[in-house]
């Protein structure tokens, strides 16, 4: 639904051109400045050829046929044909190349935003829905591809069109020519006028069917609800009220466009009609037409309606497309906020003590979220982390991890504050493992493989043995080359889980962080995943933001958080002597845990086999 | 608006299908075509009319007279055309929103009336995203595509004929490339579909691409992946500009080709009329008024063939349409009984045996159960053993295979579906809430309006009260919006709320608790207390403290009943009831001893 809304969003028009970045758009085909003149060009030549016909047909006309000679007849005709070639192979060009730059320029635009956004620090993410950014990704993307394109082309083609068509005109009859010049203006209020009328219609269409998938959208993921209230009728009368206004929108944008060509065909038909008064009242005068004159005049009062109707449409999206191109400029304008210092040098590990001196952290904007925290941790300790949501769990980690930096204080590793290390050289000496384990579709070997790229088939296979893996991997029906699907939708939660620890193991960290998953599993793979878990802790400096008893239980501390400060921190014994906040986490967890697992026990009916701890 | 039984569709032809689509707007649909040809009438009379104009009045002056007239005339035929050109679009608008409207609210109605099972095999994602988009593609038909290519063919018809009496030998080597355009343009528009529609495939991977790269950029932070990314994105986004080129060069090449094709028509039109004129044979005029004619019998071709593939996408939508009309609904307020009071709430399950359709296990068997009016009933027993399998046959969202369920002493598949939902109130396994207000939420189905005091007193028995309180609109906050996010015993206590603000005569409570913490849970049993009096009620829980106290305690394992009796019965019998206890006093005693430690 979300998405829907950002889609939605795009209808938003520039209200005025903004020229600079009208520049900046045009800017953007720089590196293909031949293609454009050269698709310019071409359709200069289309549009003025198309002119250039049917002054040739009044040729026919007066030269050929009145004058009876078939010769000149034929002479013109074959000029006609060989030109006709000629535009012909013109519009090849230009559609070819005009479409080639679309398409490019969309390829650059996307990869510009793409690379952009791996080099943006976390709290732009944060900051910014997913749909907003998949929105700038694909329909702003397009409509600035199709303005530079399809947009220009338009626009050259109208202006090279009513220019050449109005030489000819006056070639013909000057005095013709000006009276006809005076319905041009006229045309472009009034399709402008009756282009920006319908428009309207359109974009409420378009407001009220996104409203309409929404509404289907929560019937049929709520239809238990509706069927046990028996909601039914209501639910009908509630979309009934939706269809009808939809209804009325798109009847009314259906006759406004049905109304919009016979005006501007009426118009261009009082072209006519005074061309038809000016030839009847000026015949066999000097001021006269003939009448391959008269047939050409009527030809291009009828055909300058096309590009001046289309314009009024073209200059619409022009404003879309501008909207739009600022928001993609934005984005792709972003600095990252967090980066290497001047002198940073690489790490050389992050094996060393680490020390909170002091840390304070606040988002942009909004409120501290940790407060003045003071912690130094062994080299392989092994830290958990427990408290509610919101308590600076996630912060402290996500500080340590440096995608946050500390607004105040400082994080030392190993006796260096590690802003002066580079952000690569910490990071990939970092095992991350998420509380919701993602996996990118493709293989099973892919997945695992994102821990270390260099990394043989035996290292993974070892690492997946390591992360007892291995053999659920071997079950599945391709193995290592099973397809995980898109965000690993063809695995189980567990078997993500296990996959993502695997992963972290090829990595070979130097430093663990761990949100554990809240999600439960089945008590087989609880104990695979927590055995892993134990294996790659071993030896290294380890963080847990930690759910499951046996974790918090095996840590050398237990940091206790509350509202962004710590509210105990000690081993496990110690805190449960406190009876403080720990001892009633501890027994509440306890209680449920420990029911889920003998629950599970009890189905399989063998109750003594559940030993005491 | 007239109500269509649109069940016909799934066995009638496609034809006669649209036909039926079409009731109650067939004559307007009707006059929207006759317009078009009244449109094209108007277009050929221009032309003639500039023929008398340059063969008749044009060099004569005793004709001068005629000038202003004809001017005149030029501007009224444009009128004409207009009006009727606007006309045919008016109705043809008209008729086909009304049609798609009509058939929007019909397939609505119709997916919330069939079956749970229908709904838990079919994924609503697809559903969701095909219905609007499936209704768009028969309206665009009606609207666009059938109009246009009636027009067309219309043009070609009646400009045909005319140039043919105009002169016969022009009239037939005028169309001579009509047939060629129009077996290239058929040809063409298919290939495109079939490159759009793999562009279209590429442009979804760098769509999925970005997407996966958003929603996993932790993922890529924490492994410092950011290249790889790049490269991984460039490889699909370069795949698809490759493809996009590929379409284009088949647009390049169909335009002009076709635009030579024309071209060459015309110019022999040219040479064969004007040599006719030369000779005498023809007048000025008449040459003038075929050249004219000739472009609109040949350009409009072009575009014939892309109507008719467009046409055979809507009739893919057309299918997927009536596949999903050939789903039978669920009656509602079919019942050979027609109660007219209330429930009183005895239940009697003999040899109930159930299976969930496609399944090949059985989830319920030989169930028997007696439950008089007003008693409690606690559900117990493992995942899967088919505690809510049970009590939703009683409301009918699946019916038993065999056997026989009473309620009040009559047969339950007798009962109006309708009026068993109304009866008996089930608080659902997995709470689902509609983004509205937290009050509409409440009030939801209730069928009448509620006063503020009835609501508060329904969250207070469910223990949500306060916590709605402390949102920032109250019971104006809207579900899932600005950050407003529930979690899930919170979403189980206003489902719970909204229940039991409807009052219902049987209770049923599937493990309405489960998210909730101990503290809430007491607060709410304590509540219930009161409720459940005098009312039969089924609550399915796992913990035997929320069961402890029922009249009836049902332990289920794979589908069977394996005991049943109060609590210090089953306690002091042996059996999976008592196991379960055990299970969770072991669980006590191991925390004593570890907090002793």
């Amino acid at each position: 639904m979300s998405e829907v809304d950002y889609e939605l969003e795009d209808e938003t028009y520039s209200a005025k051109v903004d020229r600079a970045l009208l520049l900046r758009i045009i800017g953007l085909t720089r590196p293909y400045l031949l293609w454009t003149l050269g698709f310019l060009g071409a359709v200069s030549a289309v549009s003025a050829l198309d002119a250039y016909f049917t002054y040739l047909g009044s040729r026919i006309v007066d030269e050929g046929i009145l004058a009876g000679n078939m010769q000149v007849l034929w002479s013109i005709v074959l000029q006609y044909g060989v030109i006709m070639l000629f535009q012909a192979l013109a519009v090849f060009i230009f559609i070819w190349l005009a479409g080639f730059l679309g398409q490019r320029i969309k390829y650059d635009l996307r990869k510009q935003m793409f690379n952009r956004l791996q080099t943006l620090s976390f709290s732009y993410f944060d900051r910014t829905p997913v749909g907003w950014l998949m929105a700038r990704g694909n329909s702003d993307a397009d409509r600035v591809s199709d303005l530079v394109s399809w947009g220009f082309l338009d626009i050259t083609w109208t202006v090279v069109n009513i220019t050449s068509t109005l030489i000819f005109m006056f070639i013909l009859q000057w005095r013709l020519a000006l009276l006809v010049l005076l319905i041009v203006p006229i045309l472009v209020i009034v399709a402008s006028r009756f282009q920006v009328l319908i428009l309207k219609e359109y974009r409420q269409v378009r407001k009220v069917n996104s409203q309409i998938t929404s509404a289907y959208n929560e019937n049929i993921t709520g239809v238990r609800v509706v069927k046990a209230l028996v909601r039914e009728d209501k639910n009908l009368n509630e979309f009934q009220d939706l269809t009808s206004e939809m209804y009325r929108a798109a009847f009314r944008a259906a006759w406004l466009s049905a109304l919009f060509l016979p005006i501007v065909q009426m118009i261009s038909a009082l072209a006519v009609g005074v061309i038809v008064w000016y030839a009847g009242a000026n015949t066999l005068t000097a001021f006269g037409l003939s009448i391959g004159g008269i047939q050409a005049f009527v030809s291009y009062v009828i055909f300058m309606l096309w590009p001046i109707q289309e314009l009024a449409r073209v200059y619409a999206e022009m404003q879309r497309a501008i909207a739009s191109a600022e928001r993609i400029f934005s984005l792709v304008d972003t600095e990252p906020e967090i980066f290497d210092q001047p002198q940073a040098q690489p790490a050389p590990n992050l094996r060393g003590e680490i020390v909170f001196d002091d840390v304070s952290f606040g988002y942009k904007d909004a409120q501290t979220v940790l407060h003045h925290f003071n912690l130094t941790v062994r080299p392989g300790e092994t830290i958990a982390l427990v408290g509610a949501t919101g308590a600076g769990k996630s912060t402290i980690v996500n500080l340590l991890c440096r995608f946050y930096e500390p607004t105040a204080g400082k994080i030392r590793i190993g006796g260096t504050d590690y802003t002066q290390y580079t952000l690569d050289s910490i990071h990939s000496r970092l095992g991350v493992v998420l509380q919701t384990p993602h996996l990118f579709s493709g293989t099973v070997r892919e997945n695992l493989r994102y821990g270390r790229l260099t990394a043989t088939n035996e290292e993974i296979i070892a690492a997946a043995q390591m992360a007892e893996a291995h053999e659920f991997i071997s079950a599945l029906e391709k193995g290592y080359d099973t397809e995980v699907g898109e965000g690993g939708v063809l695995l189980s939660t567990g078997q993500k889980q296990l996959i993502s620890l695997a992963r972290a193991i090829l990595a070979q960290p130097d430093l663990l962080i761990m949100d554990e998953a809240t999600s439960s599993v089945d008590t087989m793979t609880e104990a695979l995943i927590q055995k892993a878990m134990e294996r790659l802790m071993k030896g290294r400096t380890s963080f847990v933001i930690a759910h499951r008893l046996s974790t918090i239980r095996n840590a050398d501390r237990i940091l206790v958080l509350e509202k962004g400060r710590i509210a105990e921190i000690g081993s496990h014994p110690e805190l449960l002597k406190a009876q403080g906040h720990y001892y009633r986490l501890y027994t509440t967890q306890f209680r449920t845990e420990r029911l889920a697992e003998l629950e599970n026990t009890v189905v399989v009916g063998d109750i003594s086999a559940v030993g005491a701890g | 608006m007239t109500s269509i039984d649109y069940s016909k569709l799934v066995t009638e032809n496609r034809i006669k299908g649209l036909w039926l689509m079409m009731r109650g707007y067939r004559w307007q649909y009707l006059v929207a075509n006759l317009m078009q040809g009244f449109s094209a009438g108007f277009k050929i009379l221009t032309f003639i009319l500039l023929q008398h104009f340059v063969d008749k009045v044009i060099g004569h002056p005793e004709l001068g007279w005629q000038v202003l007239w004809i001017a005149l005339g030029f501007i009224g035929l444009a009128a004409l055309e207009g009006f009727a050109t606007y006309l045919s679009g008016r109705i043809a608008g008209f008729a086909s929103e009304g049609i798609a409207q009509r058939l929007r609210d019909f397939l609505y109605d119709h997916l919330q009336h069939l079956s749970f099972t229908y709904h838990d095999k079919t994924q609503t994602g697809e559903l969701i995203q095909r219905v609007t988009s499936d209704v768009d593609a028969v309206r665009r038909f009606f609207a666009q595509q059938a109009i246009q290519a009636g027009r067309v063919v219309l043009l070609f018809i009646i400009i045909w004929a005319v140039v043919l009496s105009l002169n016969v030998r022009l009239g037939l080597i005028s169309v001579v490339v009509i047939p060629v355009v129009f077996g290239i343009s058929l040809l063409f528009f298919r290939e495109i579909g079939k490159r759009y529609e793999k562009y279209q495939s590429l442009e979804g991977k760098v769509s999925t691409a970005l997407q996966e790269n958003l929603t996993g950029v932790r993922v890529v932070k924490a492994f410092n992946r950011a290249e790889y990314e790049i490269a991984k994105f460039e490889e699909k986004n370069h795949a698809h500009y490759e493809q996009g080129k590929r379409l284009l060069i088949s647009h390049a090449l169909y335009w002009p080709i076709t635009d030579v094709m024309i071209g060459i028509q015309q110019l022999t039109g040219y040479v064969v009329a004007g040599g006719m004129v030369i000779r005498g044979e023809l007048t000025i005029g008449t040459y003038l008024a075929y050249a004219w004619l000739m472009i609109w019998l040949l350009y409009p071709i072009r575009n014939l063939g892309r109507l008719l593939i467009d046409m055979s996408e809507a009739r893919v939508s057309y299918g997927r349409i009536k596949e999903r009309l050939s789903q039978t609904r669920e009656p509602l307020d079919d019942g050979k009984y027609q109660p007219q009071d209330d429930l009183r709430g005895d239940v009697r399950f003999q040899q109930v045996n159930f299976q969930y359709e496609g399944e090949k296990a059985g989830v319920l068997h030989a169930i028997d159960l007696n439950v008089h009016s007003g008693q409690i009933i606690g559900l117990i027993g493992p995942t899967g053993a088919g505690k809510s399998s049970l009590v939703n046959l009683l409301l009918r969202f699946y019916d038993y295979n065999s056997g026989s369920i009473q309620l009040d002493g009559v047969e339950l598949r007798d009962y109006p579906r309708d009026y068993l939902r109304r009866q008996i109130g089930i608080v659902q396994q997995e709470p689902f809430l509609f983004s509205r207000t937290i009050r509409e939420n409440i009030t939801y189905g209730l069928g009448r309006p509620a006063t503020d005091e009835e609501i508060y007193a329904a969250a207070r028995a469910a223990a949500v009260h306060d916590v709605i309180l402390s949102f920032p609109d109250q019971y104006y906050t809207v579900v899932g919006e600005r950050g407003v996010t529930l979690s899930g015993g919170q979403k189980q206590r206003v489902a719970l709320a909204r229940i039991l603000l409807k009052n219902p005569h049987i209770l049923i409570l599937d493990d309405t608790t489960s998210a909730v913490d101990s503290e809430t849970e007491e607060e709410i049993r304590a509540a219930l207390k009161t409720i459940m009096h005098n009312r039969t009620t089924f609550i399915i829980a796992h913990r035997i403290q929320s069961v402890m106290l029922a009249d009836q305690i049902v332990v289920l394992d794979k589908g069977q009943i394996v005991q049943l009796g109060k609590h210090q019965q089953l306690l002091a019998q042996p059996g999976l009831y008592r196991r379960i206890y055990e299970v969770q006093a072991q669980v006590e005693a191991e925390l004593e001893q570890e907090l002793a430690n």
